[in-house]
């Protein structure tokens, strides 16, 4: 079982990816973009359905129209080294205004979550060897920042201003 | 120089206690090989044949006399007594101790050095013209511009986990010194017609399995946009740049796949969205002009130029004319300290040479000390009526081979001595080409030659781009040596061609003496070696070294 962290607490969370063991029963599905699309055209709950960015969706511009209702969006990792995630964590925050839960899944590192809260992210669904408390501590690895970055979860000082 | 304020200083101590950490993980079996090996990539630290390699970053090559004491000091206490200058104007150390490396950085951070992002999938070292400030050709002072860039890529949330490495230079004068159009991003200052400041952009350049000269996608980017361009360039990279093979992840690949006009007009769209959402991005004149005010010249005596060479031995005046480059100012020279001593590897210093290299740059310098991207050291302030003194005490360090521009003075990575992913030494070869051209008269009739060597296909020592490049590669377990003719890394850089088959290890210096005989031989009055290539092709060459019927 997955170690969710959400702001710098260890979590719990109903809900599901679609396909997992159990999912059946879940009331909260994540659900691949495409699928998500079509689920909530079907109509199927907005607040119980959530969709799954894959690194290679670098285009948004399908999720756009939901994004106001939407409680989720899982961006997944399906290597440590693949950064394409933490580009798709900064456009919905700062160029589509997303608002919502951002949840880091996949093959993420307790070391890569300072990077990880300065795109937007803030919540973290770590690999099952890792330690929930060195991971949060990560988040304070660094006090100063030269870039502007997004989220609340972290607040480096910076040269100039925010 | 730059020097550190209170949030560079912290950053930099954060990231000490980072690796510290993460290397006591390690060490403490918490963190697995696989994981660390990232982590202490980005840090700068390989494992390599025999020890832990450290790459030390020299911001665009500019080094304080306390900073290069303090690497004197880590030659001494954790290494042997030696360090090595890279390509990129960086310094590695190929024997510390991994336990070690915290306290190295932490020796390095108290001297506002680190070794951040001199490796791994990320944002590498920023490289500017060796000659920076003080060329009479200048436009702009690069280096203003190179610590904006260190600052803005270093731990930077988003790109750092990129496709590949990824590396930038940026040069001041049209004289391109900095071989910036075989990086991934070359920027070249300009003026435009108001006279304002900019930059022509070049993107996809580089070298390796697929050597790539740069494509220009913007002819002038006004400077207060720099930020904001190169952010939509990596962006553009990042999300589209190939993940699936390890050699076709540079950026090059992608502008090639894509076609360089469809790559223009993906940034350029790009870049017109991240100038609206982050305007904090955009560079004011003030944070212009205060980053310029570190790299001020010292202040200079009003001098006149005078004949330095007057009435002095034959071979002060070789090392004056190979050795020492026009000063903008009147009066000075800037001095190339050779690194190139003959039976030594190319780029290797001492701990010694390097404190007396500092001391010298403090006695009759200004106090800084410049490396250059083809593995020497420059002194960028020396009175002309220093140049004697200045010639004696580098001779005395055995620093002043008259060499600088000639055949002898070669770009050479570690090879197969020290690297892991080499097929081939290099070190060897140069100490071959070293001894078979001893003859300085011979060398000196022959004029510029550049002779750049690699170990293996990554083309650390940029050999597609040596007027003459050495290729080692591996056949069945023997080191051989491919030659290619005619490249270039100045201004309109070129690829050289391969002239035929590999050549054994104990003929390199031999075929590149028969090469050298077709040249003395076909050349016209007063061409150079580069342009008899390029005029008569690799052909008589490639006849030379393997008979008519090759």
């Amino acid at each position: 079982m997955a170690k969710l962290i959400k702001g710098r607490a260890h979590a719990l969370s109903p809900w599901m990816l679609a396909g997992a063991e159990g999912a059946e029963s879940a009331t909260h599905l994540i659900l691949p973009l495409a699928d998500y699309i079509k689920a909530i055209e079907a109509g199927e709950p907005a607040d119980h359905r959530a969709p799954l960015l894959k690194a290679e969706d670098h285009d948004l511009s399908a999720l756009v129209p939901y994004l106001a209702k939407v409680p989720l969006v899982a961006v997944n990792f399906t290597s440590t080294g693949d950064g394409r995630g933490f580009t798709q964590a900064r456009l919905l925050r700062e160029r589509y205004g997303y608002q919502g839960e951002l949840r880091a899944v996949g093959k993420i590192r307790a070391d890569q979550m300072f990077f990880l809260a300065r795109c937007g992210f803030d919540a973290f669904e770590l690999l099952d060897d890792e330690d929930v408390a060195t991971a949060v501590a990560q988040l304070d690895r660094f006090s100063v920042a030269y870039q502007q970055g997004s989220g609340t979860l972290t607040h480096p000082r910076r040269r100039y201003g925010g | 120089m730059y020097r550190y304020d209170d949030i560079d200083a912290t950053l930099v101590a954060e990231r000490v206690a980072q690796f510290r950490d993460q290397t006591r993980r390690f060490l403490e079996g918490t963190l697995s090989e696989d994981e660390y090996r990232p982590l202490r990539l980005r840090n700068g630290l390989y494992i390599q044949k025999h020890a832990p390699m450290l790459r030390i970053a020299v911001p665009y090559g500019l080094l304080s006399t306390r900073q290069l004491r303090m690497l004197a000091h880590i030659a001494r206490k954790y290494d042997r007594n030696y360090g090595h200058f890279t390509t990129r104007q960086n310094m590695q150390f190929n024997w510390p101790e991994l336990k070690n490396v915290p306290d190295i950085l932490a020796d390095l951070a108290s001297v506002e050095m680190h070794a951040i992002q001199t490796s791994g999938n990320c944002i590498r070292n920023t490289t500017a013209d060796h000659f920076a400030g003080i060329a009479p050709d200048e436009i702009d002072d690069p280096r203003a511009y190179c610590e904006i860039i260190r600052q803005w890529s270093t731990l930077h949330p988003e790109f750092s986990y990129l496709p590949r490495k990824f590396k930038i230079a940026v040069t001041g004068s049209p004289a391109d010194r900095a071989a910036s159009e075989v990086h991934d991003i070359g920027l070249h200052l300009k003026r435009d017609a108001d006279g304002h400041v900019g930059f022509e952009v070049l993107v996809g350049g580089g070298l390796g399995r697929t050597p790539i000269i740069g494509k220009s996608i913007r002819e002038f980017l006004p400077r207060e946009h720099l930020l904001s361009y190169l952010e939509a360039i990596l962006r553009i990279y990042n999300q589209e740049g190939r993940r699936d093979n390890i050699y076709k992840a540079r950026i090059k690949i992608l502008v090639k796949a894509k076609g360089v006009e469809a790559f223009r007009a993906a940034v350029e769209a790009e870049w017109a969205l991240i100038r609206e959402a982050e305007p904090d991005l955009k560079l004011s004149d003030a944070e212009v002009e205060r980053m310029r005010a570190f790299f001020k010249p010292p202040p200079y005596e009003t001098l006149r130029d005078i004949d330095a060479t007057q009435g002095q031995s034959a071979e002060f005046k070789a090392w004056y004319r190979y050795n020492t480059r026009a000063h903008k100012v009147p009066g000075y020279r800037a001095v190339v300290v050779s690194l190139k001593a003959h039976g030594e590897a190319p780029g290797d210093i001492t701990a010694d040479q390097m404190d007396a290299v500092a001391d010298l740059a403090d006695r009759i310098s200004s106090g800084e000390v410049r490396t250059t991207h083809d593995q020497n050291l420059v002194l960028g302030e020396v009175r002309q009526i220093d140049l004697l003194e200045t010639w004696q005490a580098l001779q005395a360090l055995n620093l002043a081979t008259p060499n600088i521009g000639t055949l002898t003075d070669m770009i050479c990575c570690p090879g197969l001595d020290f690297c892991s992913l080499a097929n081939a030494g290099s070190i060897g070869i140069a100490k071959q080409i070293q001894a078979r051209f001893s003859d300085f008269d011979y060398l000196y009739d022959l004029g510029r030659v550049e002779i750049k060597m690699s170990g293996c296909m990554n083309a650390c020592g940029h050999h597609h781009v040596g007027h003459i490049g050495i290729l080692g590669v591996d056949k069945h377990g023997l080191e051989w040596y491919q030659i290619t003719l005619g490249g270039s890394a100045s201004t309109n850089s070129a690829l050289g061609e391969v002239i035929g088959p590999s050549v054994g290890k104990e003929v390199v210096a031999e075929t590149i003496a028969k090469i050298l005989d077709v040249y003395v031989e076909r050349r016209e009055e007063g061409e150079e070696f580069l342009d008899t290539v390029r005029r008569i092709g690799v052909e008589p060459f490639a006849e030379k070294v393997y008979g008519k019927a090759h």
